[in-house]
This record gives C-alpha cells, structure tokens and sequence, in this order.
C-alpha cells in the first residue's frame, strides 16, 4: 500500500483530493451525478457494498505512542468495470447509497467518461466544502484571546 | 451450586419489559433525531464510551433507553460486534488536527495562540426558566471574524520538546495493523501504553472524573496543569484499493495534555483523547495518565486500578447483576449466622467431647461450640 496519490485528469484534481471531494459532496447531489453517469458506464460488477468498522489510531503528543481512539462506522462501496478499472467509495455513516455513488463516480473518473460534467461537479463541491469551513474557522476566529498577566 | 427457578415469570418479564417501553412511548425517527439535534454533547459522550462513532446510532441508543447512558452504550458496545472491521485509518497527529478549540492553562502565549471555541467557561450558568413560561432561549448568532483562524495549529508539546522542557522520547514506528488492540486482545498488567490509552479513551466520563478527581485533590503525585486541550475534527484516512490515502470523513474528538514539574528542570505530561467532544472526560483521564508511573498498589492513579474501575460496560454490569436473585447465597449466608447464634446460646460442651472433635474433625463440620467452628458467613459467590 502506497501513500502516493495518482494524478488525475478528471477536474485536474489527484486521486486522493477527488476522492476527499466526493466524500464530503452532499448526497443528494453526488447521487443524482452518479444517476447520470451510470448508464454510460459498461455494466460493473459490484465487489462490495455494506457497512462496517474503520478503526482510527491517534498519535499521543507525550511519547509519540499510537495508540486506537475508537471505531468509526463507515459505508464502504467498491466495484469493477469490464476494463479492469475499479471504482471505491466509503464515507462515514451509514449511506450504502451515498458510498456506491462515490464509486461511480470514481470509476467513471478513472474511465474518462463525462469528465467535464465531473470536474464541474468536483469543483462546485470543493468550492461549497471550502466555503463551509472558512464559515466555521471565521466563526472560532472570533474566540482568539490574548492573556496578560497582571 | 444451585439454582432459582422463577414460576410465572415469563409473564412479568414480558409485562415488565412493556411498562418499561410503555413509559418511553414511541421511538421514531423524529425522536431520535430530536436527540442528535438537542443533545450533541450528550451523543459524544456516549460515542466515546461506546468507542463507536456513528451520532445517528447514538442518538438511538439514547432514545431507546430513555437516556440510561450504560444502556446506551451497551447497546453500541453490542451492535458493534455486528460490524466487519474493513481497515485500520492513518494515524491522527495532533498538528493535522481540524481545531475548534484550542487553550492552555499554562502557558499563556502559545504557537498558534488560544483560542476559546465552543464553551460556557467564561460564561454565567443560570438556568433559564423563563423556557418555561414561554420565552425561547434563542442564542444570538456569533459575530464572525472577517478572517478564518487556521485549521491546524501547531502541537504545544513538540514545541516543549525543541525547547527541552518535555523529554523526547524516540517515537516507536508501529505499522497501524500491529497497534495493540483492547477489543481483540485482553487488557494485562503492566499494559502497553496502547492499552492504557486506548482504555482511557473508551471509559466511563464519571468514573474517570471520580477516579482523576482524587488525584488533583492530593490522593496522586502529580497535581494537574492544563498543558493543551483541544475540541477538533479528525480526518479519517484510509487507503483507496489503488494506494491513494483519502480522508473518508471527519470525527470529533478531544484531546488534553496536563503537565506537572519533573524534579527541577523538566515538565512532565499526562495524554488522553477520546472521540466525540468531551473535555471533563480527557482532562480527568490526562491526569490519570500523568500519575500513574510509581503510583501504589491499589490506588486510585495506579493503572490497573483506573482501567478496571472505569470500564463502564463491566463496571455498571457488575454493578446491577447484584440485583439479580442471589437467594441461595444469601440464604447459607444466613444459615452461617444462624449456626453462630445456636452456638452461642448453648451450653458449654463436654470437654472429651470437644477434644474428639478437635482430633477427629478435619473434612467435616466442627460440632456446636468446637473452639475453630467458623465465625463468619461463607464468602458471597454469585449464583
């Protein structure tokens, strides 16, 4: 296993940011493009869809030593076209639906099939989820103190 | 060994079980989505006893048991058991955390600066009743800084170590398949650091608070400073089946370092994380962590006795299996002092008597007013 991330041409995003970005795409949205994409795609065999456990390791700050914060459950989707090109999703929770429509999306990326109507998705997407951070870090910004000692 | 049956008894269970449902009313999704938006802080604490993170699961779990939290978790705790582990996520370091809070008690300018995020700490708490008469608490939206604070800041605790004021212990490389695990290994003594962490972080909010609580009294060796405390979302990282690591999510989760003087030149730290945002919770079990090495025997800060007592599923199942019938025990335990009274109100025994006893007796019941008949009741077993 390789931490590498793939480029990739779909929304000249790499692999692991396009991914990112169809995790967090809202589900409606990221379902109703992988209702587009599917019937252009050559039927895939479906190689895993269910729910199941990711175990999340932290790193403690005082000896460096890994330690297992807890369990998260996930959605995990994974399927294959007759090319050979495998498409995968997973998010958290429990959205079989939502996890399977990522890996159509994923796959049709890695297929070339309507890139351009993917890299408008995609970038819409990273756009909203960018833009739904700065409003959460904007609204802690506003808590920054500056002590002083009397 | 024996045993009760209990006559009659599917019928009151089945009638008991019903009064008790009865007296939750129904449990729909409204409800338990009434739970997840209402009671967030409430669904975290549970999600990090559970050691399961999943807020809609919670929520139910919440619902459905009316807000017992050791049911709740119990609950989690067992529906986890049904689920497939599908990977084990890239390790979260502290400085790729995504910060809503960020403070330390102890050093006032740290990289990063502070930053209060969510909370009542500078806050009065006053409960508003005037809820009740019809007048919504209706908080005032926050007035929001024209630029966004940065989403990761740097870790108070590698700077501490540049400057030598924490020791720097060489990080074990540990690959994540190979992290030691409390849900497929048993928990043995002393316990890996992995162990111990990984315990603190599953425990119950108020058994590690009862339990770090004493030692910052003066029952541990070490009295807490806040180093560093954190509310923050985790990346969850896995690997796509080609190699490429993508962040599935993000997680809630609190972390806290407490730090105490190490002889006269160092600082020495305490660690603990759990998921959801519980900072009670981490502050307590930091502490713990901090006064555990040298800690006595059957103290409250020795490890062994923090992880066992504070294990909620074993500890409040322990707890309420006591109410469970236990009549054959409690019965000879009866007996035990029947026996005793009967031998104290007869007469003495004939003293050849006694000393055939004495000689004779061993494998069988002393006779009334041997001098080694057994003073106390046989030790409680469970039945």
């Amino acid at each position: 296993m390789s931490d590498e991330n793939d480029p990739d041409p779909s929304g000249g995003m790499d692999h692991a940011r396009l991914l990112e970005t169809l995790a967090g795409a809202e589900a409606t949205r990221l379902k109703a493009l992988a209702e587009m994409l599917l019937p252009l795609l050559p039927a895939p065999e479906v190689l895993k869809s269910g729910t199941g456990l990711v175990m999340l390791p932290m790193r403690d700050t005082v000896q460096g030593t890994d330690f297992h914060l807890g369990e998260v459950l996930v959605a995990e989707a994974h399927l294959r076209l007759p090319s050979g090109i495998e498409g995968y999703g997973m998010v958290t929770g429990r959205d079989l639906e939502r996890a399977m429509a990522m890996a159509v999306v994923d796959a049709a990326a890695a297929e070339g099939v309507q890139p351009e109507a993917i890299a408008r998705f995609l970038h819409a997407e990273a756009a909203r989820i960018a833009a739904a951070d700065r409003d959460i870090l904007r609204a802690v910004e506003a808590t920054r103190v500056e002590m002083e000692t009397f | 060994m024996a045993y009760v049956a209990t006559r009659g008894g599917e019928r009151a269970i089945a009638q008991s079980e019903r009064l008790y449902r009865e007296g939750l009313g129904p449990i729909d999704r409204d409800r338990v989505a009434a739970v997840a938006d209402a009671l967030p802080w409430l669904v975290d604490r549970v999600m990090g006893e559970a050691s399961l993170y999943e807020p809609e699961l919670a929520a139910l779990a919440l619902a459905q048991t009316g807000g017992d939290l050791y049911e709740a978790v119990l609950l989690l705790r067992a529906w986890r058991t049904t689920q497939p582990r599908l990977a084990i996520a890239r390790p979260v370091t502290q400085d790729r955390l995504f910060t809503h809070r960020r403070i330390s008690a102890a050093f006032k300018d740290i990289p990063g600066g502070q930053i209060l995020g969510p909370t009542l700490d500078y806050s009065h708490r006053i409960l508003a009743t005037e809820v009740l008469e019809g007048r919504p608490l209706t908080p005032a939206p926050v007035q929001k800084a024209d630029r966004p604070a940065p989403p990761h800041h740097p870790s108070l605790a590698a700077w501490q170590k540049a400057q030598g004021l924490v020791a720097d212990p060489a990080p074990e490389e540990v690959a994540p398949e190979a992290i030691p695990d409390l849900t497929r290994e048993p928990l043995l003594f002393p316990a890996p650091r992995a162990h111990r962490l990984q315990g603190l972080a599953r425990a119950d909010s108020g058994g590690v608070l009862a339990l770090g609580y004493s030692a910052m009294r003066g029952h541990g060796n070490a009295h807490p400073t806040v180093n560093e405390l954190r509310l923050a979302e985790a990346e969850l990282r896995v690997p796509h089946p080609r190699g490429t690591v993508f962040s599935a999510g993000r997680v809630k989760v609190s972390q806290a370092e407490v730090a105490a003087k190490e002889g006269g030149t160092r600082i020495r730290l305490g660690f603990a994380a759990t998921l959801g945002w519980n900072e009670v919770k981490v502050i307590a079990a930091a502490t713990l962590d901090l006064n555990a090495p040298g800690a006595a025997k059957g103290t409250p800060t020795e490890e062994e006795f923090f992880l066992y007592h504070t294990e909620p599923v074993e500890a409040s199942g322990f707890c309420i299996h006591f109410k469970l019938p236990h009549y054959v025990t409690f019965q000879s335990a009866l007996d035990a002092m029947r026996d005793a009274n009967a031998r104290k109100t007869q007469p003495p025994a004939d003293p050849l008597l006694r000393c055939e006893n004495t000689l004779g007796g061993s494998g069988g019941r002393s006779a009334p007013g041997a001098p080694h008949a057994p003073a106390h009741p046989a030790k409680e077993t469970t039945e």
